[in-house]
């Protein structure tokens, strides 16, 4: 049994016309229904209104409307048929403050340019798996950005890619997480009675070059 | 009765969670895709025959144009503004290098990208290494070079990082919190 992705639609707003071919050809070979185009923030909000599709895949730097704001009015434009729905930010900036900064205008997913096709069905699956819980602040709507286990529901059944290596449960994995953790605290141990400091004294007063690790 | 909290710490505020219907999983089912697909997409994906060459231009133009406005403009005259106007070319070079096959434009860029997230301002010295970034690049698509330009590609790689560690030794104000080591740390592409 494998997922049935020709039920559901999947909209792209990409303004690089190549890049959002290949994009679609991608989704299309994935087996999606149905792939809408768009080539900047402004004409992908009006067809999300005209489509209300599954997904939403956007690329950041668009003009007149770049990713980032196109998201803020999917979540929050009362003219928004779906402001649940996941939407996957495609971008080549990995800076954390840039991922901060789409997670916080309420993105879902964050997929780093240049991709591979596991790349993308791995954002896909996560979408479906690992549903965010959404949140409503004074000044944010959107999807939780703290990624809990509870928030997801379905953790227990997943049995789709691992987003990170804590979503690994296997007794093997904690026992090698355990060994490095004993492991690194003995390495600071060592650093510390070689540097003369106390267990309550911060490394960032010596300078490692200092230490002799023979 | 007032909540007991430090005077540097926000007031708490009160958010509504909703756990919307999972429809998505509901119409898709379980099981994933297949690895035949999964491959089948990615042969795709290595196969395209996009020309990145005239969209490299335009990047690249772009780059440039941002480096001939920051050498007109005072050093002091919103540098982040400055520096922003180079960034978003050539983060665009390089996320549609590696897609379209130009696996090295895509280091290179972002080699580049490091060193505007990191510099103060686009000082004259800066804008030289840039102007090298830029030069590079151009190089590297003019000559066609696909993957990740083997060891050719390396040396490149590692002059460039050696005159972004010449500047920050030489201003070492003159950037934000750097890991001067960041050049080992990038996995290559798959060529």
């Amino acid at each position: 049994m494998t997922y049935q992705l020709h039920r559901i639609s999947v909209l792209i707003v990409e303004d690089n016309q190549p890049m959002l071919e290949i994009a679609k050809s991608l989704l299309l070979t994935f087996g999606v229904g149905h792939v809408v185009g768009a080539q900047n923030g402004e004409v992908g909000f009006k067809r999300f209104c005209e489509h209300n599709p599954d997904i939403v895949i956007a690329d950041w730097m668009m003009k007149p409307m770049d990713g980032i704001s196109f998201t803020r009015m999917v979540r929050n434009d009362p003219r928004s048929p779906n402001a649940y729905v996941p939407i996957i930010l495609m971008t080549g900036f990995s800076e954390r403050r840039r991922v901060l900064q789409a997670r916080d205008a309420g993105v879902t997913e964050f997929l780093v340019k240049p991709f591979n096709a596991r790349d993308l069905y791995k954002r896909i699956a996560q979408v479906i798996e690992r549903p965010r819980q959404f949140v409503r602040s004074e000044d944010f709507f959107g999807p939780d950005r703290r990624r809990s286990r509870e928030a997801a529901g379905t953790i227990s059944n997943y049995v789709g890619p691992f987003r990170r290596e804590t979503d690994n449960t296997s007794p093997e994995f904690f026992k090698r997480l355990r060994d490095q953790q004993t492991e690194a605290h003995e390495t600071l141990r060592v650093m510390r009675e070689k540097s003369g400091l106390s267990s309550g004294d911060k490394f960032n007063i010596i300078n490692p070059k200092d230490i002799d690790f023979q | 009765m007032t909540e007991d909290r430090h005077f540097n710490q926000k007031p708490r505020r009160k958010a509504e969670f909703t756990r919307p219907p999972n429809t998505l999983k509901a119409k898709v089912g379980s099981g994933g895709l297949s690895e035949e697909i999964l491959n089948k997409a990615q042969t795709l994906l290595e196969n395209n025959a996009v020309d990145f060459m005239p969209l490299a231009e335009i990047y690249l133009t772009s780059v440039m144009r941002g480096v001939e406005v920051a050498r007109e403009k005072s050093e002091s005259e919103n540098a982040e503004m400055l520096i922003a106007q180079i960034t978003y070319p050539t983060m665009q070079l390089k996320a549609n290098g590696g897609m379209f096959h130009y696996h090295l434009v895509t280091r290179t860029a972002d080699k580049l990208i490091q060193f505007l997230e990191v510099i103060e301002s686009p000082d004259d010295e800066a804008l030289e290494i840039i102007i090298a970034f830029h030069t590079t690049i151009r190089a590297i698509v003019m000559g066609r070079i696909t993957g990740d330009g083997g060891k050719y590609g390396q040396d490149l790689l590692d002059a460039l990082n050696e005159a972004c560690l010449r500047y920050f030794d030489k201003h070492p104000h003159k950037h934000k919190d750097i890991d001067f080591d960041y050049i080992h740390k990038i996995d290559a592409p798959e060529a």
